[in-house]
């Protein structure tokens, strides 16, 4: 008994002994401090992203949920006038989603990883459960899915779920085929499978007899250089008895090797189906009808918008009411009324249409989801428009400008070039983006000096110089010189610009091309610097079944470029098939580096590479095997100009990673862009954490800083631009400051500016996403060990004296902690009146000066002292600024006095007895507050209160000083108030009240 | 010796703690415990509120009153005008309509769902939750603004939203190192933020006759810049006349 005590306090005491180490380890975690700092996103919306999967409720017309490609599910509450995103903490590529017919409220089952599989695709991570409607989820597994295609739970038994799992892309795996559970996703059977090479395209259950299932089997695979569609499994199958067994049921097919198929079933009539086939057979090829439930096949239709990209567009889908509507997915989508013998075209939407869904009480309303976001129609697929919050565009790479504000340019998968502004009145709207590029779009660059953007189409078939002031577009991609072989641009083809030669620009072929003259001419500074593996340069044969030959699967390319910002003659490359080559000399002479880089396979991807600004021998290379299905994240540093290299990754990296970008001022302070979201280092990757305030695990393509503000700027491919601001705390996060009370950072924003962000335009916006603007005030930075609970804890602005300018509601997180404040003092107090006097809404902006930050937390006290200055584009005179604030200031007195002898008259009108003074009183009081009327349209006429207010709100918030007409005016109403003071001191004195009981002038104004 | 004896009972008492895993019900009692006992939370019979708003500047003085009885409102001081918003007086939801400056009744809908739900809230939810129907379940451990928190899912009676009835679930997150909440979220439920997810964040407990009580309120949508209210006093069981909740027929609110 005793020893069994005496071992519970040992195993305690070394218990004990864990949380504390633990504890101590967690300290070093940047993770943990992170605080307040928090993601903020720009969109664009206006051209949206891919969807990979539409589900309607079945009974609730406004509820909708779109499972997008690369952006997370987004469910619409409103029948599809808007969205929000339900899936932020999760991987953000989406397959399928389901409701549970039984309990369709509440239960929801993600399977991740989309499945439209073109080369730029994100991956899945499995199987999620919510059941109270997306606010919480859980994993129920299929960790090495990587895509599901479909979850169906039978619409008589909850528990009873079938999944189809596409599988692993780029290589074999085990987890595919046909699963069942019947625990409602706790266990899991494979109940079809044939082999690690082919998964389940298509899974479909018979609405009126869940016992039978169909099941489309694809054998596919994507190389880097090619894709493969089609094989002899590739198959389509039915079960009768809930998937124990299953028969091919190919009556009526073509001969030879099958690709994609896709199967519905008709809800309203089990005996009819449809399938869509890639066959090898050319005209055998397309839509086939069943009306034996699959006991034979007669081929309807083998038109372009039925058979064209099979890998791409396999999705049919039956109108519910009538089994003779079929819609179905393609290039422009396609609609047939008469059982799929023919078709048209669907109406004008952005093209490539993934999944579409018709309205679960009208058939004549339809959702279509694209790669340009979700549509609706409302007469039948003849005309669509577009959903305009869904923020899913899918950057291929990102960068800012130095402009005020900063402007934001990039690429994107099917969508074109873009740039747009960071910041705008009212937020970043649609209507603030400017297309500067058709196609897919990739790297967008503008001229260091100059109002010229390059940007190119995929392939660099088409590479532009735009000259924004004079409207002057020109393409200027590199063609072959005398001699040359054909060049190979990689489909993402990089472009880069000389931070020592605003006019210089670089483009990699299989060679490096170097213009100095903005693309006019180009010179080969290079040799073919890939392996020039012939092996993988088939891309016109890439696709299988179908011949898809897009030049997204051109190989053996440069595929980064990084010129030293130190020193011209240093240029990195990186290919895509695994080479690091380094010039020292301007491109004279070429040095592979990338023979030893520790613990990567060969040849791994180098997707990036990222030239220190702090050293010129240093330099950061990202590299990717997720194409030859490696998720492993590959990140790389060398000191040595590439002699050797160190590994900077750790096992918290959860993904593949692409893109690095290195602090400029603190060389160990790391962002790494991964595959699901962004991973920060604070001592040149011994440990990483994830950045996950407002910002979801989105794949990110390319990062950038812009240097002025320190905003860390991301690329996502699904999520648009995601930004940290000012992320220079972090530069600063050492141990001794993570265990000290509290300990302020330099504040930010203490130039007072003037400029405005002009008129806001929300016309037409009500149901547009609108990106977050960044904070334009001053802004208090500090950590604080552990998040503040007990206790007061207050926050206030004093002057040198002491004396308390502004109080501010202090953050309270553990870390980082970031509190605004616009410069302005406590509004004046008001005279009462009957209605309110608007202008006395206006809070004064504080002078100049010097300045105390005070934060009291329980006993301590901890004080920042800091120095706003004026803004030196109004002026830089500081006379300026002091007419300007003595005016202010004068009136924001004026108004307290008011204030102040307004309720004296109302005590004196309550106290004194005599009517005649009673009548004066109230005369007096009519000349100095409204005393009738509303707050609208009943307004009374403005008496000195409101004059008074009027003019203190207009010279309190216009950047200039009081104009003559102003201080023309002010005397008109100082006037009147010395008057108005003069009666009122008469009428104290006649009324001879006793006011002493009323508090004082101080009191009254600080209550 | 006695330092050391400290250390190990410490150690001893923690472990011990977490040994066990900890219900629902456990981290509740807790939670009433720490803030002044179950026993004197029954007692209350009403709070008022004295508060600011500050944003930007702008400093805007609020009272807010809430009763054991379903009573509560909350009045808002402009330029010395009370505005009050959200009165109820058992049956009538009110509000003075800002620019005419007379009280106006709120739809029958939002009525019906305060009346449903009100008496359950004072002075906490989770107060003898079981009696009121509604149920509690501990869903794990999350970490909220770094600190680590067990998350409580509570579910009230349904409301009906635009017709239809709907789930009443809010996520509670209590500091596992003191028990007390620190955020409430919950799924807004309609209006044009219907879908996204309302927080509130919890701060600067002070004990107020024996009782603890948060001074300081972050309310907004999560991943957004919340609105701060930070409380100057508390009064438990405040004298307030009922005529003050009634819903004033036809008359000008600026008298009442």
């Amino acid at each position: 008994m005793k020893k069994s005590i005496i071992l519970i306090v040992l195993g305690c005491l070394i218990m004990g002994f864990v949380p504390v180490q633990a504890q101590q380890k967690k300290v070093q975690k940047l993770g943990s401090y992170f605080g307040d700092m928090r993601a903020r996103h720009i969109g664009p919306a206006l051209m949206s992203g891919r969807i990979n999967d539409l589900e309607l409720h079945p009974t609730n017309s406004r509820i909708i949920y779109a499972g997008t490609a690369g952006g997370g599910v987004w469910k619409s509450n409103d029948g599809g006038a808007t969205f929000n995103p339900i899936f932020d903490d999760y991987i953000q590529s989406i397959g399928a989603v389901a409701l549970d017919p039984n309990d369709p409220d509440n239960t929801i089952y993600v399977g991740t990883g989309e499945t439209w599989t073109r080369n730029s695709v994100s991956v899945g991570d499995g199987l999620y459960k919510s059941t109270d409607g997306g606010i919480n989820w859980t994993k129920l597994g299929f960790d090495q899915s990587e895509r599901i295609a479909n979850i169906i739970v039978n619409p008589k038994n909850a528990n009873e779920v079938y999944v189809g799992v596409l599988g692993a892309l780029w290589s074999d795996s085990e987890e595919r085929g046909v699963y069942k559970s019947m625990d409602g996703g706790i266990t899991w059977d494979r109940i079809l499978f044939d082999g690690p090479a082919t998964g389940c395209a298509d899974l479909a259950m018979d609405p009126n007899d869940p016992n039978t299932l169909y099941a489309s089997m694809w054998e596919f695979r994507r190389t880097a250089w090619s894709f493969n569609s089609g094989g002899a499994k590739s198959a389509l199958y039915k079960s009768k008895d809930a998937g124990r067994t299953w028969k091919k049921i190919h009556n009526g097919f073509p001969n030879g090797k099958l690709g994609r198929l896709a199967i519905a079933v008709a809800p309203s009539n089990s005996n009819i189906l449809y399938t869509v086939i890639e066959a090898e057979e050319q005209d055998r090829k397309g839509l086939y009808r069943s009306d034996d439930g699959g006991e034979s096949w007669v081929q309807n239709n083998n038109d372009f918008g039925i058979t064209v990209r099979p890998f791409y567009f396999s999705r049919l889908v039956i109108d519910p009411k009538n089994p003779d509507v079929i819609v179905k997915a393609g290039l422009s989508g396609s609609i047939s009324r008469d059982g799929g013998k023919t078709f048209k075209d669907l109406g004008d939407m952005h093209s490539d249409i993934h999944d579409l869904a018709f309205h679960i009480k009208d058939s004549d309303f339809m959702f279509a989801g694209t790669d340009g976001g979700v549509y609706r129609s409302w007469n039948g697929g003849t005309t669509f428009e577009i959903v305009e919050n869904l923020p899913l565009s899918q950057f291929y790479h990102i960068s800012v400008d130095d402009a005020e504000p900063y402007n934001v340019y990039g690429g994107l998968q099917d969508n074109g070039s873009w740039f747009g502004p960071n910041a705008a009145a009212g937020g970043v709207k649609a209507a603030q983006w400017t297309s500067v590029g058709q196609g897919d779009g990739f790297r967008v660059l503008k001229h260091t000096t100059k109002n010229i953007v390059y940007s190119e189409m995929q392939g660099a078939e088409n590479v532009w110089r735009y000259d924004l002031d004079k409207g002057r577009i020109k393409t200027i991609q590199p063609l072959p010189k005398k001699g040359q072989p054909k060049l190979r641009y990689n489909w993402n083809a990089p472009i880069a610009l000389s931070r020592n030669q605003p006019d210089r620009i670089y483009i990699g072929s299989q060679f490096l091309h170097r213009s100095e003259d903005q693309g006019e001419s180009w010179q080969t500074i290079s040799p073919d610097l890939t392996t020039n593996d012939s092996s993988k340069q088939n891309q016109e044969d890439s696709g299988g079944l179908s011949m898809d030959n897009s030049g997204a699967e051109n190989h053996t390319t440069i595929f980064t470029i990084a010129e030293s910002p130190l020193d011209e003659n240093i240029i990195w490359v990186g290919t895509d098939d695994g080479n690091i080559q380094l010039t020292r000399d301007g491109g004279k002479s070429w040095t592979l580096t990338s023979s030893n880089l520790p613990g990567l396979p060969q040849p791994t991807w180098v997707y990036h590479i990222e030239a220190s600004v702090h050293n010129p021998g240093t330099a950061y290379a990202v590299l990717d095997g997720h194409t030859r299905g490696d998720r492993t994240p590959y990140v790389y540093k060398t000191t040595d100009f590439g002699r050797s290299w160190t590994s900077i990754t750790t096992d918290e990296i959860k993904d593949f990673a692409r893109n690095i970008q290195e602090d400029t001022v603190n060389p160990d302070l790391l962002f790494l862009g991964t595959e699901q979201g962004l991973y920060i280092t604070n001592n040149g990757g011994t440990s990483w954490s994830a950045f996950t305030n407002n910002l979801p695990p989105v794949a990110i393509h390319f990062i950038d800083l812009q240097t002025r503000t320190n905003d860390l700027v991301l690329g996502t491919h699904g999520r648009g631009v995601i930004i940290i601001d000012d992320i220079s705390p972090l530069r600063n996060l050492n141990e001794a400051q993570l265990k000290s009370k509290l300990n302020f950072f330099e504040p930010t924003g203490m130039v007072m500016r003037d400029k405005s962000a002009g008129f806001v335009e929300y016309f037409g916006t009500e149901t547009q996403f609108v990106g977050e603007n960044p904070s334009r005030v001053a802004q208090f930075k500090y950590v604080l060990p552990k998040r503040h609970t007990f206790g007061k804890m207050t926050m206030e602005v004093q002057d040198m004296q002491g004396n308390k300018v502004a109080t501010l509601n202090p953050k309270k997180s553990k870390g980082v902690n970031i509190v605004s404040w616009n410069y302005t003092m406590r509004q004046p107090k008001v005279a009462k009146g009957k209605t309110l006097a608007f202008g006395g809404f206006t809070s004064p902006r504080v002078p100049a000066g010097d300045y105390k930050l005070v934060i009291k937390k329980g006993r301590d006290t901890f004080e920042q002292i800091f120095t706003l200055t004026n803004d030196p584009e109004t002026s830089t005179d500081s006379a300026y600024f002091d007419a300007k604030n003595r005016i202010t200031m004068q009136l924001y007195d004026m108004t307290q006095e008011l204030a102040y002898m307004v309720y004296e008259l109302d005590a004196l009108l309550e106290k004194t007895k005599s009517k005649k003074i009673k009548g004066k009183l109230q005369a007096l009081k009519e000349t100095l507050v409204i005393t009738t009327g509303d707050n609208y349209v009943g307004a009374a006429e403005p008496q000195l209160r409101e004059k008074m207010a009027s003019l203190y709100s207009k010279v309190a918030n216009s950047y200039s000083k009081a104009s003559p007409n102003e201080m023309e005016f002010l005397d008109v109403i100082a006037t009147r108030f010395n008057a108005a003071k003069k009666t009122f001191t008469q009428l104290k004195k006649r009324a001879k009240v006793d006011l002493s009981t009323l508090k004082s002038f101080d009191t009254f104004i600080n209550e | 010796m006695n330092k050391l004896t400290f250390t190990f009972l410490s150690l001893l008492f923690v472990c011990i703690h977490s040994l066990q895993a900890q219900s629902v019900d456990e981290i509740l009692d807790n939670y009433f415990e720490n803030t002044g006992g179950k026993a004197q939370w029954e007692s209350l019979q009403g709070i008022k509120m004295m508060a600011k708003v500050n944003q930007m500047g702008m400093e805007i003085p609020i009272e807010i009153v809430q009763l054991k009885s379903g009573k509560q409102m909350t009045v808002i001081n402009f330029q010395g005008q009370q505005m009050k918003q959200g009165v109820f007086d058992g049956e009538v939801l009110w509000n003075i309509n800002m620019m005419t400056q007379k009280a106006e009744k709120s739809d029958q809908e939002t009525t019906d769902n305060v009346k449903r739900e009100v008496k359950g809230e004072f002075p906490d939810p989770f107060l003898n939750y079981k009696e009121k129907g509604y149920t509690a379940e501990l869903l794990g451990t999350e970490e909220m603004d770094g600190a680590e928190c067990f998350k409580i899912k509570l579910t009230k009676k349904p409301l009906i939203i635009d017709g239809k009835e709907v789930e009443n679930v809010s996520f509670y997150f209590f500091d596992t190192e003191n028990y007390v909440p620190l955020v409430i979220h919950s799924e807004i439920k309609s209006g044009q933020f219907k879908g996204q997810i309302s927080e509130i964040k919890m701060s600067d407990y002070q004990e107020v006759g024996g009782l603890y009580f948060p001074f300081s309120m972050v309310q907004g949508v999560k991943d957004q810049e919340g609105q701060t209210i930070s409380l100057d006093e508390i009064i438990l069981n405040p004298e307030i006349d009922p005529a003050a909740f009634a819903f004033p027929e036809d008359t000008d609110s600026d008298s009442k």
